[in-house]
């Protein structure tokens, strides 16, 4: 593309058509319909709680569906957004117009994480009601327990969701990176998952590479373990109480780390892109 | 295929470059995070856990996971399965250390059911000599103390843990100072429940430390509140009264209630 300087304006018109694309998927729909089933049923899953505390319990039980399904949308909504556009060869035709290859890629990139702020966003609000509900009902019991007022800050859980978001934008980042140069869509969504798994794991093969004593060993899993983000940062919201909400500038550290994360991952798929034959 | 090579190391150099950019934005919170999560350290119980922590750490259901562990723990429970039991207990109090519950019922398995498998398996109480069947109390009640320890790294204002602790000095250690000192530290946290205080003094008096028990109970009485029953204020000094008895202290130094 020569010419016609970058536009965030085509850019968001490739994101709000992604999204609309999105939003038509039965992938979605049957992703978001799970998830929304288990945050609801996670208070007949209370008989099975021995532990935590109940709301406690609960608000894993969501946290955990937004993690686990939310992944799997991600990853699979990202690989089959892109292809989609290669094989039916709506890219060719939209990249033979005035639009730059950052704007698609960066567009279908912006148009996932919207898709994601909007599962994070319903999940994070329907687990905030369940708890809320809930609490007021215990609070109905007993009284006693609560003479403080709510126990559950509700801050926290929307801290929550955000962080679950900044985990799928990076995550949705990087599979758009190996959807980048990948042929096809099921090595895309293979490479997708290994990446989150690498992500969540990382820290622990670095350990143990350490411990073993071996100098390659740690050479090499600090080399990997630099090249992609520590998602357990990103899961800073383990309790429910008000006093255990991260300082601001902790906060702003964390969107920072996954925004950043996003934004080079970013970048790196648009390089790989425009080397890309279509 | 030059070019596919050249791209690919481009692409790791600038993932490797982000890293070394972004890591040090979050090495304070993730140091924190890893103190307070046995999870998040190559532990032997992570290490042994396979599945369940992979399962816990990728998808976020800590609290199913280690409930779901804590049920197959009881299953090993029920066939009196040691090792089983006990690694159960440990992945679970791993995977999701928040509750104080799992940390408390797998220390009360080491210390009091463990010994008796043990002694069972090994000829039952009339067959196994009393220094072995010691030994085989001293070091469960070891391995459920060391547990309890590690649990107030994570809950350090629990009360039922030094309680716990306590108890295990007493009932399986037969060591009433160290219960007393655990009795302790028990009233020192928040929230501390009367009866705690009262036990200290219990089992002090039953060691033979009448002196200590008395110059206790004199100490906490002032803070017991009379309006509450649980706090047993006048049967305080109902105990009060009759240690001084006990160890003929002269009237003149008899205690006297301020209120």
């Amino acid at each position: 593309m020569k010419g016609a300087p970058f536009s965030f304006l085509r850019l968001g018109l490739v994101a709000q058509n992604t999204l609309r694309e999105a939003v038509r998927q039965r992938l979605l729909h049957l992703f978001l319909g799970l998830a929304l089933a288990l945050v609801l049923g996670a208070r007949s899953l209370r008989d099975f709680n021995f532990g935590a505390p109940e709301l406690k319990f609960i608000a894993d039980c969501g946290f955990g569906a937004m993690t686990l399904f939310g992944s799997a949308l991600t990853i699979a909504a990202t690989a089959q957004l892109f292809f989609s556009e290669i094989e039916n060869r709506t890219a060719l035709t939209l990249l033979a117009k005035p639009v730059w290859r950052a704007e698609f890629l960066l567009g279908k990139l912006v148009g996932v994480a919207l898709l994601t702020a909007l599962f994070c966003a319903l999940l994070t609000g329907l687990l905030a009601a369940v708890l809320w509900v809930r609490e007021g009902e215990l609070m109905a019991l007993d009284p006693e327990g609560f003479r403080g007022g709510r126990a559950v800050s509700y801050a926290m859980v929307a801290l929550g969701g955000w962080l679950q978001w900044l985990r799928l934008v990076v995550l949705a980042a990087f599979t758009l990176l190996v959807a980048s140069f990948a042929r096809t869509q099921v090595f895309a969504v293979v490479c997708g998952f290994g990446v989150l798994v690498i992500c969540h794991l990382q820290h622990l093969a670095q350990e143990a590479y350490t411990r073993a004593g071996s100098a390659v060993g740690v050479a090499l899993g600090g080399l990997f373990g630099g090249m992609f983000p520590n998602f357990q940062v990103l899961s800073l919201a383990d309790s429910l109480a008000a006093a255990d909400l991260p300082a601001p500038g902790t906060m702003v550290r964390l969107t920072a780390y996954g925004l950043g994360w996003a934004l080079a991952a970013g970048l790196l798929a648009v390089l790989s892109f425009r080397r890309r034959e279509i | 295929m030059k070019s596919r090579l050249g791209l690919a190391l481009l692409v790791c150099a600038g993932l490797a470059l982000a890293g070394q950019v972004l890591a040090p934005l979050v090495a304070e919170p993730w140091r924190q995070r890893r103190e307070r999560e046995p999870a998040l350290r190559l532990e032997p119980g992570v290490a042994a856990a396979g599945q369940g922590v992979t399962l816990a750490l990728l998808g976020g259901f800590r609290a199913l996971v280690a409930d779901a562990a804590w049920i197959q723990m009881y299953a090993r429970w029920e066939r009196r399965d040691l090792a089983g039991t006990e690694a159960f207990a440990r992945l679970v109090t791993t995977v999701d250390p928040r509750p104080v519950y799992f940390w408390l019922n797998a220390a009360r398995i080491l210390a009091y059911d463990f010994p008796a498998w043990r002694i069972e398996a090994a000829g039952g109480y009339d067959a196994v000599p009393a220094a072995v069947q010691r030994a085989v109390n001293e070091a469960q009640a070891a391995a459920a103390l060391e547990l309890l320890g590690a649990a107030r790294q994570r809950h350090p204002d629990s009360v039922d843990l030094w309680v716990e602790e306590a108890n295990i000095h007493l009932n399986r250690r037969g060591d009433p100072l160290a219960a007393a000192a655990a009795y302790r530290e028990a009233w020192a946290r928040p929230r501390a429940p009367f009866y705690v205080a009262r036990l200290r003094a219990e089992v002090l008096r039953r060691a033979g430390k009448r002196a200590e028990a008395l110059a206790w109970l004199r100490e906490i009485h002032p803070a017991l509140p009379e309006a509450d029953l649980g706090a047993g204020a006048e049967l305080v000094l109902q105990r009060i009264r009759e240690l001084e008895a006990e160890l003929g202290v002269p009237a003149g130094d008899v205690y006297r209630p301020d209120r």
